[in-house]
């Protein structure tokens, strides 16, 4: 499941890559290779998602087994970061709590490309009464501001429970369908706009007249050439919502115990942080902040690079 | 102009139906798969029929659309607009009114709200505008690495450790040195206090100010370099007009325009922005009564709030559109 999201993403990356669309692609890739800031977070990244996806390779303790009596007692030999006010490894558990939230980012971020994208296509390509439909569900989505809507959602359902889903699943699903839900919007105004401005182009044209059916326009002609503004966006929404995951699993709605995220832990953490125990906050801080900062500093180059305009 | 108004007119009105209903029916749903709510209102207890029945009515859940998962319940929905219309919003499950609740918890947001306001407008737009005008020095840089870095660092996060660091370190220094009453003693406080709203208020206001500051500096910073490149800003220099006159009243002037309407969406971020920064200093405002109401579980509260904050979102989204169609006449949505 999880190395299939991988996967998904990567291709959305790479897909339009063959010479097909070179120029723009192309340029992009030799200016982004030249930039010591995108290797840089590429690596984080990496990292960041090898953790997420095998947390065991990083370390052998498992962060549930507890032991109360070292409670935020101090780092020791082989618990480089102490242990947790339960007295948990607290280096396994910021390694185990990386998991949750890049899956459940990667898997929302997957989520509101298919829908927002599908439905962009559509509506753009057929306009009409499909566009207005569509456009109008995007307006009422919109006027529930996004932090807002996902904190009703997720109050109403917070007990539900879906069938079928293991523990890992089921504690993290229900968010990422609430961000699914209020997430879409966004994805589907882009891929609209650039839609509409490149259905009456020469080559569309061209390829309709010689007879391909609406699906293969659609698919093979438009969409790769108005994906650059959509892709340009992925890093920085997979930023956006690790750092939206973090806040809801602060507030006790996202992520359910006894999973382990770093916004759990930062919430555990706030009541020790003056008195005398910060690094209980400020290791799960750390991390949470290089990742989210890997990637929205990869999103405003990859931005800059699909966008020359915006420099 | 006239036709452009009369059709986003219309559209809100038809936007704000279906936000509505669309609460309305989340609200059923939540009902119809949790199961009733009256039955929490009793724990453990065993309980009579009579006794739910009157617990549901008491409630306004006693409608029977509740008991088959799906059904839009409109019966429920026309009485739920009624009442709302006239400002009744239900009971608590603590049986306080909730338009009250409300009433009292509007005035801390909206000290809370002028205040990033004026950190979007003071700091924001001034950095980005400044960092224009500087483009390749240092103080562009130290701008564009800001607002990287506030979009990196999740504004609830902020919030914790100004609290500690600023509320209770410094606060604590600041109350021991000068005094409890004194006025930094006040400002650096890690909650509200009711004797001085405005004060007490500023540090957590500036920190909501951070929810979308980022959006506000960058526009205001792409907008104004491409006007600096503009024909008709060449035209005002050639023409030998004084360079601040260039600046403010040809360049800066048109630059503003698209900000304007991103302050709209500064304030989606900050209306959810306002749950976490109320609820983590106490503030007992609207945003502080969802945090507690998420906590309970008492949905007729959440639903309520959701409802005004969206409705009042959506009215700041319309006055900004209508705004800016007078402020651009290019503008016109055919």
């Amino acid at each position: 499941m999880s190395s299939d999201i991988n996967e998904r993403v990567e291709e959305n990356i790479d897909e339009p890559a063959p010479q097909r669309a070179a120029g723009l692609w192309r340029d992009a890739i030799r200016d982004l290779r030249k930039r010591p800031t995108v290797i840089i977070s590429l690596l984080v990244i990496i990292a960041v998602l090898a953790i997420g996806f095998f947390p065991s390779l990083f370390t052998g303790t498992n962060p549930k087994a507890c032991d109360i009596s070292l409670n935020k007692a101090p780092a020791a030999p082989g618990h480089p970061f102490g242990f947790s006010h339960e007295g948990c490894d607290y280096y396994a558990q910021t390694i185990y709590g990386a998991g949750p939230s890049i899956q459940l980012s990667l898997m929302v971020v997957v989520g509101t490309l298919i829908i927002g994208g599908l439905l962009g296509i559509l509506a753009g390509f057929y306009g009409g009464w499909l566009d207005v439909v569509f456009s109008r569900a995007v307006d009422v989505f919109n006027s529930i501001p996004f932090l807002l809507g996902a904190i009703l959602l997720l109050t109403m359902f917070r007990d539900l429970s879906i069938p079928f889903l293991s523990t890992r699943l089921q504690a993290i699903i229900p968010a990422v369908i609430t961000l699914i839900i209020f997430g879409w919007t966004s994805t589907m105004r882009l891929v609209r706009a650039s839609v509409i401005e490149a259905r009456n182009l020469d080559y569309v044209q061209a390829a309709r007249s010689l007879g391909a059916s609406n699906r293969r326009l659609m698919f093979r002609h438009i969409l790769p050439n108005a994906i650059a503004p959509v892709v340009s966006l992925i890093p920085l929404s997979i930023a956006g919502m690790i750092s939206v995951e973090a806040t809801l699993s602060f507030l006790g709605l996202g992520v359910r115990k006894p999973e382990i995220t770093w916004g759990l832990m930062i919430d555990d953490a706030t009541k020790w942080f003056v008195n005398g125990y910060p690094m209980l906050l400020l290791i799960p801080s750390a991390f949470l902040i290089a990742t989210v900062l890997a990637f929205v500093l990869l999103g405003d180059a990859l931005r800059d690079a699909l966008d020359p305009k915006l420099r | 102009m006239g036709r452009y108004v009369i059709r986003r007119l219309l559209q809100a009105v038809l936007t704000l139906f279906f936000v509505l209903f669309l609460l309305h029916y989340l609200l059923s749903l939540a009902i119809q798969v949790n199961g009733n709510p009256a039955r929490t209102f009793f724990g453990d207890k065993p309980v009579t029929a009579e006794q739910l029945a009157a617990v549901e009515a008491k409630f306004g859940t006693d409608d029977p659309c509740l008991d088959t998962i799906g059904d839009p319940c409109l019966g429920m929905f026309g009485k739920r607009m009624g009442d709302w219309l006239t400002l009744d919003f239900g009971t608590t499950f603590h049986g306080y009114s909730v338009t009250e609740q409300i009433a009292q918890a509007v005035p801390p947001t909206l000290i809370l709200f002028a205040i990033s306001t004026a950190v979007w407008v003071l700091i924001g737009i001034t950095a980005g505008v400044l960092a224009a005008m500087k483009r390749g020095r240092f103080f562009d840089y130290l701008v564009r690495t800001g607002t990287t870095f506030t979009v990196a660092v999740p504004t609830f996060l902020l919030l914790v450790i100004t609290q500690q660091l600023v509320g209770v370190s410094l606060g604590n220094w600041a109350r021991s040195t000068f005094g409890r009453d004194s006025f930094l003693g006040i400002i650096f406080q890690p909650s509200y206090d009711h004797d001085h709203p405005f004060l007490s208020l500023l540090v957590p206001g500036i920190l909501l100010g951070a929810f979308g500051i980022a959006g506000i500096t960058r526009l205001s910073r792409t907008s104004m370099l491409e006007n600096l490149r503009a024909d008709f800003v060449r035209t005002a220099k050639a023409k030998g007009l004084r360079p601040r006159r260039v600046t403010v009243v040809h360049t800066l002037r048109n630059s503003l325009i698209p900000v304007i309407t991103l302050i709209g969406f500064a304030m989606a971020d900050a209306l959810g922005g306002t749950v976490i920064t109320e609820g983590i200093y106490s503030i007992p405002g609207m945003g502080g009564l969802a945090f507690s109401a998420t906590r309970d579980n008492d949905l007729t509260m959440v639903i309520a709030i959701v409802a005004i904050l969206s409705v009042s979102f959506m009215l700041v989204t319309l006055i900004i559109d209508l705004l800016y169609a007078v402020l651009d006449p290019r503008i016109r949505y055919e």
